[in-house]
């Protein structure tokens, strides 16, 4: 009979995603807020479909260190909804042990039985057969390596050793916290649970991040997921699972264009077609296109953005060609093309800084779009 | 496009119809008088022009006549395609047509469509009609509506001359991108480039700003919420250390033992201290004894000894007190002798007086006879002083040489007289001398007698003869003056004649003499006075007895003698006293050391009956025991002390111990109430999530400032954009403006040789005048010549209108007010070269002065009501 537990962490509950746009008649903030919530029931499902009695967050479950009351609330309340499930709650840098004092307080005094906050680097009995080793963070930014007592913390013989930490990997981060990579090893864990890497990421085969159940940002181009692990006897090679969690998709897309490319077809062609309302997507053109082939990009993009969740076209990586075609689309001669021959100067002018060049290009792109529209 | 015919119903004054007709190409002039209805023709061609027919507008309602009714206006025009009848009537049935001939072309919107398409469609001003108001001196019109849409009439007008220009210029299109331009940058920045209130930008900006401060609050509270975390850690650190229940029973178990302990010490000195007191009265007894027969022993001696030196002191009082005896007899001895002494010796002293009294009496006697006779002397010379002193009266020497020259006078003065008077000459008769005489006084023989006044002569015995000395003048004043003088002075004198006066005067001298003899006599015996020499006769002592007086020097030789021995007994008298004075002090000072010594003999006597019964040897005892009980006391103690723990100490000890306990009381009492309101501030910056609020205002605020960034650069492109545009069409705006300056010259020629027009570029008129070098702004020019510059400029552009296909009709309706004769002579001679391929309406009330205008002449006419249809 194998142990078996869902491995999550970096739930960021409370998120408020003010830097994402609303549009006046959207709702993507609340939908996002929602969604994190929402990752706890999935984890739930997760866990009795994979017959878990036990679900470990490895960290950041809040996103501060000050939830509004009623996040907390409505948090410990679907925590506490199956019995069956017993909530190991690390704490991490975002809601580490010291600012977010008042919270573990709050979780300790108000929580349902089968949540337990571990905010003490001490062994705790998960059941008969394993016992789990947290590393609390105690503070938000620590330059020490918190799974460091691991090695010192006992367990019965026979005893699984399942370790739960929230910090960096020495090998692949410079953020200044240094968790050992070989610290299974070093403290004979069977398993060592991390979170604060919002990815899904493995270290060794006893070592992973689970990553956020629902991702928060452009980084990691999947949907979220949580571990489902199982391990057979100690000194065993835990069986992994992921499973999918998040709702929604932080999508990015490269839309590289070369001249005379039909840039609103190249852009067609890399949107994705279906659930585009939970997809957070964004179009990341570069190379290079024309007037005309810009203003068909945008105006594509303009076309397309409302289906999704949230749209951004990022042209900063795409150069502009111009062409005497598209100048002659201005004008053959007279002051519009004497303008527009100014302006395309110094554009590609060497004596001027980049953001001189970028705001006469885009002038000129500008004075395009209005002859264009004025002929249209 | 050109006018035939304009016909009115309905419209104002003119309740029936009214008409003009017979419109030629080229100029046209409707003179009348005011109040004809000039401005009622021109609004009802601008209403049939530009005001819809179902319009019930302020400009429609102004058509209907006082009675009311639906003002209608037809007219007739003549375009490349053919001749078209145009009609409207508003209000009542409105309506618009179009007739070409008696066929309809168009009617209602479909109409006003024609008609705007004949102004000029794509304009939408109306540039199909050039209008001249009445009165309009400036080129400006009068509404912000006219003059927006004159200018885009304008601006259309020359943007559309030629297919170059409007390609240099970039013609509607640079119009239309700049505009856009412009108003997307409107949206964002006011003209002079600062964030419009309201816009995009200003709003970005202000977000910016917002999120900053709400960050800056609500971070200064996130740092509040983790010091307060901080603080209550420490606190709730500190509380559990304080009421850690090993350390309250150990600091219990503390205070308990140095408080028993404290206790102790405090007993084993209370035994200490009674112990040192039996030390102290031990010490008492064993002095006492020893004291005591230390006092036996002195009171022993001390009675031998007074008792030896008062027999040796009473046989020394009793030696003193004889030797006193002695010296008393010794001394009374020497004291008579001493006084017999004085005695003789006052009496040889006596007897020496007496002999120099009586020597000074027989020294002085011959002095005494002799001044006695001085003064005697004396007082006979005072009184010979005294009677000459008497005798000096009568004329002194000084007043007799006075009445002695008077006297000389007097003579003189009668001899002067007598010489010039009658004189008588006696010569006598021997022996009768004498005979005649003249006032008692009788005649000298054979002297003149002068006569100088009638004189009776006696003649003894014969009688009298009275001389007359007749008439003749003589003067006797002066020998009477001289004669009182002389008289006067001897008056003085005291003397009755020259010759008393020389015998008193004689008397005088002798008398003085007399004088100064006697004084001289008094002065030679008492040169001091009488009373001197009385004086010194009565000190001259006088021998009073007859007694024989004794030798002077025997006398002083034996006073001397009597003197000697009275010393010599005085100093044996004095040498005794002396004596006698030292042998009774000592007698004294040998009696009271005698009764002294007696007194000390009586007070040994008396303390060695104090005593009593007790001896040398039961005090020796009794000391020794005393001595031995105080050793024992004094050792006890001494072991006591050695024995005792410190004080101090267990004291200090104690007061730590309960310092220790009071200080934790006090930390836990002072740390319960912090906690509490660290509580309380953790609770409420907790409730207000101020963190998750941190975060979210974070978010916020990179957002906005990409918002931010990015009107920043919207608004930099489109300023970049517009300054290009605009910089490249004013490259352009020479060229642009040659047309109309071009058109312009010949008609300015007319009326200023050598004049030319600056053009604004924004407004699309003429800005400054130029007339001979000279630069004048047009706005400053008089009425007159702003009037006929705007008359031209229109003209102008009418026929650059003409030029471009769309000729319209120019309409002057009371132009040219302000001008002049001759000026408008020539304005004239412009009218009709532009006449030439232009139709030119005036529309004038100055019948005389533009009786030479010439062209067309139109007549307004009345008609009866036609039949509508």
């Amino acid at each position: 009979m194998s142990f078996r537990f869902i491995h999550s962490s970096d739930l960021h509950i409370g998120r408020r995603f003010a830097n994402i746009p609303e549009a006046a008649d959207g709702n993507i903030r609340g939908r996002l807020m929602e969604a994190r919530h929402g990752a706890l029931s999935r984890l739930a499902q997760a866990a009795r479909d994979h017959g878990a009695a036990h679900v470990l967050l490895a960290g950041d479950t809040f996103d501060t260190a000050t939830p509004s009351p009623g996040v907390i609330r409505h948090a410990l309340a679907t925590m506490g909804e199956d019995p069956a499930i017993t909530w190991w709650i690390l704490p991490g840098n975002h809601d580490n042990l010291r600012d977010a004092e008042p919270l573990w307080d709050t979780i300790r005094a108000d929580a349902p039985a089968n949540i337990r906050a571990v905010t003490i680097a001490a062994p705790l009995k998960m059941d008969e057969t394993a016992v789990l080793l947290p590393c609390p963070v105690a503070f938000r930014a620590s330059a020490s390596d918190p799974t460091e007592p691991l090695a010192t913390l006992p367990s019965g013989d026979g005893q699984l050793r399942i370790a739960l930490a929230h910090g960096g990997v020495t090998d692949f981060t410079e953020s200044g916290a240094a968790i050992a990579p070989d610290r299974d090893r070093s403290a004979r864990l069977d398993y060592l649970a991390l979170g604060d890497w919002h990815g899904r990421r493995a270290i060794s085969d006893r070592v992973h991040y689970s990553g956020t159940p629902e991702q928060d940002r452009f980084k990691h181009g999947a949907r979220g997921v949580c571990l489902a692990v199982a391990i057979d006897a100690p000194g065993a090679t835990p069986r992994i699972e992921e499973v999918e969690t998040g709702q929604f998709h932080w999508d990015t897309r490269a839309v590289p264009l070369t001249s005379g490319q039909d840039a609103a077809e190249a852009l067609a062609a890399v949107l994705p077609g279906a659930a585009r309302r939970d997809i957070l997507l964004r179009i990341e053109a570069s190379g290079w296109a024309g007037l005309p082939a810009r203003a068909a990009l945008q105006e594509a993009a303009a076309r397309a953005a409302p289906d999704f969740a949230h749209f951004e076209l990022l042209t900063a990586q795409l150069g502009t060609l111009y062409d005497t075609t598209d100048l002659d689309d201005i004008d053959t001669g007279g002051a519009l093309r004497i303008a527009a021959e100014t302006l395309l100067n110094d554009a590609e002018s060497d004596d001027l800084s980049q953001d001189d060049r970028q705001v006469a290009g885009d002038a000129l792109a500008r004075l395009y779009a209005y002859v264009r529209g004025g002929m249209e | 496009m050109k006018i035939r015919s304009i016909t009115l119903t309905n419209v104002r004054r003119f309740t029936d119809s009214a008409r003009i007709s017979g419109i030629s190409d080229g100029l046209n002039l409707l003179c009348e008088p005011n109040e004809h209805g000039k401005s009622t023709l021109f609004d009802a061609i601008q209403a049939l022009f530009f005001i819809p027919h179902g319009s019930r507008k302020k400009e429609v309602t102004s058509l209907q006549p006082h009675a009311g009714g639906a003002p209608e206006v037809s007219m007739e025009v003549d375009t490349p395609d053919g001749l078209f009848r145009l009609s409207k009537r508003w209000l009542k049935k409105p309506a618009a047509t179009v007739h070409r001939g008696t066929g309809l072309v168009a009617q209602s919107d479909a109409a006003e469509a024609w008609i705007a398409d004949l102004l000029g469609r794509d304009s939408g001003g109306p540039s199909g009609l050039i209008w001249v108001r009445q009165g309009l001196t400036g080129l400006l019109e009068a509404t912000e509506a006219e003059r927006k849409l004159s200018l885009d009439a304008r601006r259309d007008l020359m943007s559309s001359v030629g297919h170059e220009v409007e390609a240099m210029t970039g013609g509607r299109r640079m119009d239309a991108a700049l505009r856009q331009c412009r108003e997307e940058l409107a949206a964002l920045a006011t003209g002079t480039g600062r964030p419009k209130v309201g816009g995009p930008w200003k709003t970005a900006q202000d977000e910016v700003e917002r999120l900053e401060a709400e960050r800056e609050t609500l971070a200064a509270t996130a740092r509040d919420l983790q010091e307060a975390l901080t603080a209550r850690a420490r606190a709730r650190r500190e509380l559990a250390e304080w009421e850690d229940p090993d350390a309250v029973a150990s600091r219990q178990t503390a205070l308990e033992a140095a408080r028993s302990a404290h206790a102790a010490a405090q007993r084993h000195a209370e035994t200490i201290d009674s112990q040192a007191r039996t030390v102290d009265l031990a010490r008492l007894k064993a002095q006492a004894a020893q004291a005591r027969l230390a006092e036996l022993n002195a009171a022993r001696d001390e009675q031998t000894a007074a008792r030896q030196e008062l027999s040796a002191a009473d046989t020394k009082a009793r030696t003193a007190l004889h030797a006193r005896t002695e010296a008393q007899a010794a001394r009374d001895t020497a004291q008579a002798r001493l006084d017999q002494a004085e005695a003789n010796a006052a009496k040889a002293e006596a007897l020496r007086n007496a002999a120099q009294q009586a020597q000074a009496a027989r020294d002085g006697a011959d002095r005494r006879t002799d001044l006695t006779h001085r003064i005697v002397q004396a007082e006979e010379a005072r009184r010979a002083m005294e009677t000459a002193a008497a005798g000096r009266i009568g004329p002194d020497a000084a007043s007799l040489r006075r009445i002695d020259t008077l006297a000389g006078a007097l003579a003189t003065a009668r001899a002067a007289r007598d010489a010039t008077v009658t004189q008588v000459v006696a010569h006598y008769t021997p022996g009768r001398e004498g005979t005649i005489r003249a006032g008692g006084a009788a005649l000298p023989d054979g002297h003149p007698v002068p006569l100088p006044r009638v004189m009776r002569l006696d003649l003894d015995g014969i009688g009298q003869l009275e001389v007359c000395p007749g008439d003749t003048v003589h003067d006797d004043s002066s020998v009477d003056a001289a004669d009182r003088a002389l008289r006067a002075a001897l008056t003085d004198a005291g003397v009755a004649d020259v010759d008393g006066a020389r015998t008193a005067a004689a008397t005088r001298a002798k008398a003085e003499q007399a004088h100064d003899q006697a004084k001289a006599v008094l002065n030679s015996l008492a040169p001091d006075g009488i009373e001197v020499l009385r004086s010194t006769l009565a000190r001259i002592p006088v021998l009073d007895s007859q007694d024989e007086a004794p030798d002077p020097a025997a006398a002083e030789t034996a006073l001397a003698k009597a003197r000697t021995l009275r010393d010599t007994a005085r100093a044996a008298r004095d040498s005794a006293a002396e004596r006698l004075a030292d042998a009774r002090d000592m007698a004294t000072r040998a009696e009271a050391a005698r009764d002294a010594l007696a007194d000390r003999l009586r007070r040994a006597d008396e303390t060695l009956a104090a005593f009593g019964s007790a001896t040398l040897d039961s005090l020796a005892i009794e000391t020794a025991q005393s001595a031995a009980a105080l050793a024992e006391a004094e050792t006890a103690h001494a072991t006591l002390t050695r024995d005792a723990p410190d004080l101090a100490s267990t004291g200090a000890a104690l007061t730590r111990a309960e310092s220790v306990q009071q200080r934790a009381q006090d930390e836990i009492a002072g740390l319960r109430p912090l906690l509490a309101r660290l509580d309380e501030r953790i609770t409420r910056s907790f409730g207000d999530a101020v963190e998750e609020r941190l975060a979210e205002t974070e978010q916020e605020l990179a957002a906005a400032r990409a918002a931010l960034s990015r009107v920043l650069h919207e608004v930099a492109v489109l300023q970049r954009l517009e300054q290009a545009l605009d910089a490249a069409r004013s490259q352009a705006r020479d060229r642009y403006f040659a047309p109309i300056v071009q058109e312009l010259k010949p008609l300015l020629r007319l009326l200023w040789p050598e004049a030319d027009l600056t053009w604004g570029e924004e407004s699309l008129l003429p800005e400054v005048l130029i007339r001979e070098g000279r630069e004048e702004p047009i706005d400053i020019l008089s009425g007159g010549t702003q009037e006929q510059v705007a008359l031209l400029v229109r003209l102008a552009f009418a026929r650059m209108l003409a030029r471009s296909g769309r000729a319209a009709p120019v309409i002057l309706d009371d132009a040219l007010v302000f001008s002049d004769d001759d000026r408008i002579e020539r304005m004239f001679d412009a009218l009709h070269r532009q006449a030439g391929d232009l139709q030119i309406i005036v529309l004038s009330c100055r019948q005389r002065a533009f009786r030479s205008l010439g062209g067309t002449a139109l007549r307004l006419l009345h008609m009866a009501p036609e039949t509508t249809g």
